[in-house]
C-alpha cells in the first residue's frame, strides 16, 4: 500500500515517532504488514482468536480505548440526549443571562439564560451526524469513482482522476461556502457539502489501492476463471480497498467535524434556532462581551470538541498505522 | 524542461477554466440569480403580462416592475444561456471588471482592493510565524531525537495539529486580549505597526499548527539527512554541531516543507476566512461572510474566484519549484 500515499512526503512520520510501540517487537508489525497487504479475510482467521485479539490490544495501546470510551460516550450522547433527563436546550431563562457553572446547570448558561451543559450534549447530534453522514458518503461516491478509474483506466480514469484535481483545486472551506451560500441549509444540505470536500482525497486514496491490488494474481485468476468485471470489483477489489478506506474513516470524520464548526464561524451551518450543534455553539459564545464577561459559554463547547476531535485523530492514527496505510494530504 | 513546462501551463490553463467554470455555474444553478437581483419580483410573470392573459392580477400590472426585471435580465445578461454568461463574465473579469455590488453599487474590484491587503498581510504573517517556529523547533527534535524534548514535542506538535483553528483563535484572545490584555482584542486600523501588532494573535492563531505540521516533516527528513555519509565526515572533520545542522543538512531536508506549502497556503486561507472573523480584520474574509448574508453574489463569486485562482497558481508554481529542486520529477 506505498502507493495509498499522495503527496510521497509524510510517508513516516507517524510511524517512526511511536518508538515505544516498535519495541512490543519485530513480529507484531510483519502480522499487521501482511494483514493488509495480503488477502484480508484469510489473515485475521489464522491467527488464533484469542492471540490476534491480545496483539491488538497491545499495539493499539490504553490511549486507544481512552480515546474509543470518550467517542462511545458522545455518540450515545448524541442518540439519547432527547431521552435523558436533560434540560431543554432551546428553553430560554433556564437560569439568568451567563451564569456560572452549578449544580444546577452543569456548564452555566448562555446570553439567553439557556443551559450550556444541555446544549452541548444536544450539539453532539448534529456535529457527529455532519461528520458521519459526510465521511460515508465521501467513501461511497469517492470509493466508488476511484475504484471504477483504478479499474477500467483510459479515458474515465482521465476524467476522474482531471474532476478530483478541480476539485482538490479549491481551498476547502471555499468550496464549501460555494455550495452552501446559495442553497437551504438544512442538515442534508451540509452534510452533503462536506461529503464532497472527502469525495477527491478518498477517490484517490482508493484509485491508488486498485491500480495495485489490480495487478495482482487473485484478480487475474478470477479473470481467467470468467468473472466479469462486475464480479472482479465487488467480490476481489472492494474487499481489499475498503480496509485502507475505512482505516481512515475516523481521520476524515475528525476533518468534518471542524469543517462543520468553520462553516458555522462563517454563518454557513445547518440553519435555525433549533439546531444546536457545537460551532453554532462556540460562534454564540465568541462575541467580545460574552467572552469577557461569560467565557464559559464557548469554553464548554470548545473543550468537548477539542476532545472529540482528538479523540477521532488519536483513534484514527492508531488504526492507520495498524492497517499500515500511510499518511494521507487531506 | 521546455516540453514539461509547456504541459504545465496547459493543465493549468485547464484547471483554471474548471475551477471559474465551476464556480460560476454552482452560483447560477444552485440559487435562481434574478430572485437575488431584483427580490420577488423575479415571480413575475411578464410575459403574460404584456400579452394582457395574467391570471394573478394581484401583482403590478403597469408594467413598470417588469421594466426593471428586463433591465435587470439585459445588465447581468440572465436572458442568456449559462455557458454564454460564463464567457461573458469570464471576459468582464479578465479586464478586471467584477461587476458591481448589489449591496452600495461600489464596483467590486474596489471592495477587492480595499479588503485583500488586509488578508494578505494575515497570510504572509502566519507563513513567517509558522517558519518562524517550525524550523528551531525541528532541528532541535531532530539533533535530541528521542529524547525528552523530542518525546514531548511530538505529543505537542500532535495536539496543536488536533485543535481547530477556531477554537485556538477564541482561546488565544481570550487569554491574551481579554484576561491578560496584552494584545488588542479588536483590530486597529492605523499605521502600519499597529496593524501588524493587532495581527499578531490571528497570525499565530494560523501559524502553531501549521508550525506542527512543519515541524513533523522537517523533524523526520533532517534524521534521515543526519545518517548521510557527509554528515558523518563533517563531524569527523570536527566542525561544530550546529554548522553541520544549518549548513550542511537543512537545506537538503526542506523539501518536503516545500512540497506542502501549496496545500497549506490553502488551510491557510480558508483559515483565514474563520480568523478574521473572530478577531474582526476587514479583510476579504468577514467580507464574503458579509455578503453571503446579504445575498451579495457578485462580491461572493469575485472572492471565491480570487482565492481559488489564487490557490491553483501558488500550487502551479510550488510544482515547478520542487521539480527545479528535484530534477528527476519532470519525467513523471
Amino acid at each position: 500500500m506505498k502507493h495509498a500515499d499522495s503527496t510521497g512526503t509524510a510517508a513516516d512520520a507517524g510511524s517512526s515517532l511511536t518508538g515505544a510501540d516498535n519495541a512490543d517487537g519485530a513480529h507484531n508489525a510483519d502480522n499487521a504488514g501482511s494483514a493488509s497487504a495480503g488477502s484480508p479475510t484469510g489473515a485475521g482467521s489464522a491467527d488464533s482468536g484469542g492471540n490476534a485479539d491480545g496483539v491488538l490490544r497491545r499495539r493499539l495501546g490504553t490511549g486507544f480505548w481512552l480515546a474509543v470510551g470518550w467517542l462511545m460516550v458522545m455518540a450515545l450522547m448524541a442518540l439519547f440526549a432527547p431521552l435523558l433527563p436533560l434540560a431543554d436546550p432551546t428553553q430560554v431563562a433556564f437560569g439568568g443571562p451567563r451564569e456560572a457553572p452549578s449544580a444546577d446547570a452543569w456548564f452555566g448558561t448562555d446570553a439567553l439564560g439557556r443551559n450550556v451543559f444541555s446544549r452541548t450534549m444536544h450539539g453532539a447530534r448534529i456535529s457527529l451526524a455532519v461528520g458521519g453522514f459526510a465521511i460515508v458518503f465521501g467513501m461511497v461516491i469517492g470509493g466508488g469513482l476511484g475504484i471504477l478509474a483504478g479499474y477500467f483506466r483510459g479515458l474515465l480514469d482521465q476524467a476522474v482522476r482531471f474532476a478530483f484535481f478541480v476539485l482538490l483545486s479549491f481551498p476547502a472551506l471555499v468550496l464549501a461556502i460555494l455550495i452552501t451560500a446559495t442553497l437551504e441549509r438544512s442538515l442534508l444540505v451540509v452534510s452533503l457539502t462536506i461529503g464532497i470536500l472527502a469525495v477527491a482525497p478518498v477517490g484517490l486514496l482508493a484509485r491508488a489501492c486498485t491500480l495495485v491490488f489490480a495487478e495482482r494474481e487473485f484478480v487475474a485468476a478470477a479473470r481467467v476463471m470468467g468473472a466479469r468485471h462486475g464480479r472482479i470489483i465487488l467480490r476481489e477489489l472492494l474487499p481489499n480497498v475498503v480496509i485502507p478506506m475505512g482505516a481512515l474513516t475516523l481521520l476524515g470524520m475528525a476533518l468534518a467535524v471542524v469543517a462543520e464548526g468553520s462553516l458555522a464561524f462563517l454563518g454557513l451551518s445547518v440553519a435555525g434556532e433549533d439546531s444546536i450543534s457545537w460551532g453554532k455553539m462556540i460562534v454564540d459564545g465568541a462575541g467580545l462581551r460574552d467572552l469577557q464577561n461569560a467565557a464559559h459559554v464557548t469554553m464548554f463547547p470548545v473543550s468537548v470538541m477539542f476532545v472529540t476531535v482528538l479523540a477521532l485523530n488519536f483513534a484514527g492514527d492508531r488504526i492507520r498505522q495498524r492497517f499500515d496505510v500511510k499518511e494521507l494530504a487531506f | 524542461m521546455a516540453r514539461f513546462l509547456a504541459r504545465r501551463l496547459v493543465l493549468l490553463a485547464a484547471v483554471l477554466l474548471a475551477v471559474t467554470f465551476c464556480g460560476f455555474a454552482a452560483m447560477n444553478l444552485l440559487g435562481d440569480p434574478l430572485v437575488n437581483v431584483v427580490g420577488v419580483l423575479a415571480e413575475l410573470d411578464c410575459e403574460a403580462i404584456a400579452a394582457g392573459t395574467a391570471q394573478d392580477t394581484a401583482v403590478d400590472a403597469a408594467g413598470s416592475d417588469c421594466d426593471t426585471v428586463a433591465a435587470a435580465k439585459a445588465q447581468y445578461h440572465l436572458d442568456r444561456a449559462v455557458p454564454t454568461r460564463y464567457l461573458l463574465w469570464l471576459g468582464d473579469m479578465l479586464t478586471g471588471d467584477f461587476g458591481t455590488s448589489f449591496q452600495n453599487d461600489q464596483p467590486v474590484s474596489a471592495v477587492l482592493r480595499e479588503k485583500l491587503p488586509e488578508t494578505l498581510m494575515l497570510l504572509v504573517m502566519a507563513q513567517i510565524v509558522s517558519v518562524g517556529i517550525a524550523v528551531p523547533w525541528g532541528v532541535i527534535a531532530a539533533y535530541r531525537a528521542n529524547r525528552a524534548f523530542d518525546r514531548g514535542s511530538t505529543v505537542a506538535s500532535f495536539g496543536l495539529l488536533a485543535v481547530p483553528n477556531f477554537a485556538l483563535g477564541v482561546v488565544l484572545l481570550y487569554l491574551l486580549a481579554l484576561r491578560w490584555q496584552i494584545f488588542p482584542s479588536a483590530y486597529e486600523s492605523g499605521d502600519f505597526a499597529s496593524r501588524v501588532f493587532s495581527l499578531v494573535l490571528p497570525a499565530f492563531t494560523l501559524g502553531l499548527p501549521l508550525a506542527a505540521g512543519y515541524q513533523r516533516l522537517l523533524r523526520t527528513d533532517l534524521i534521515t539527512t543526519l545518517q548521510e555519509d557527509y554528515v558523518h565526515m563533517a563531524r569527523a572533520k570536527g566542525l561544530p554541531p550546529m554548522r553541520i545542522m544549518f549548513r550542511h543538512a537543512l537545506r537538503p531536508s526542506l523539501f518536503s516543507v516545500v512540497t506542502v506549502f501549496g496545500v497549506s497556503t490553502g488551510t491557510l486561507i480558508g483559515g483565514s476566512l474563520v480568523v478574521e472573523q473572530i478577531f474582526g480584520i476587514p479583510g476579504i474574509g468577514r467580507e464574503i461572510v458579509t455578503a453571503v448574508v446579504r445575498d451579495d453574489f457578485p462580491v461572493v463569486l469575485a472572492i471565491v474566484m480570487v482565492v481559488a485562482i489564487t490557490f491553483v497558481v501558488i500550487n502551479f508554481l510550488v510544482d515547478l519549484l520542487y521539480s527545479w529542486l528535484d530534477p528527476r520529477v519532470r519525467t513523471r
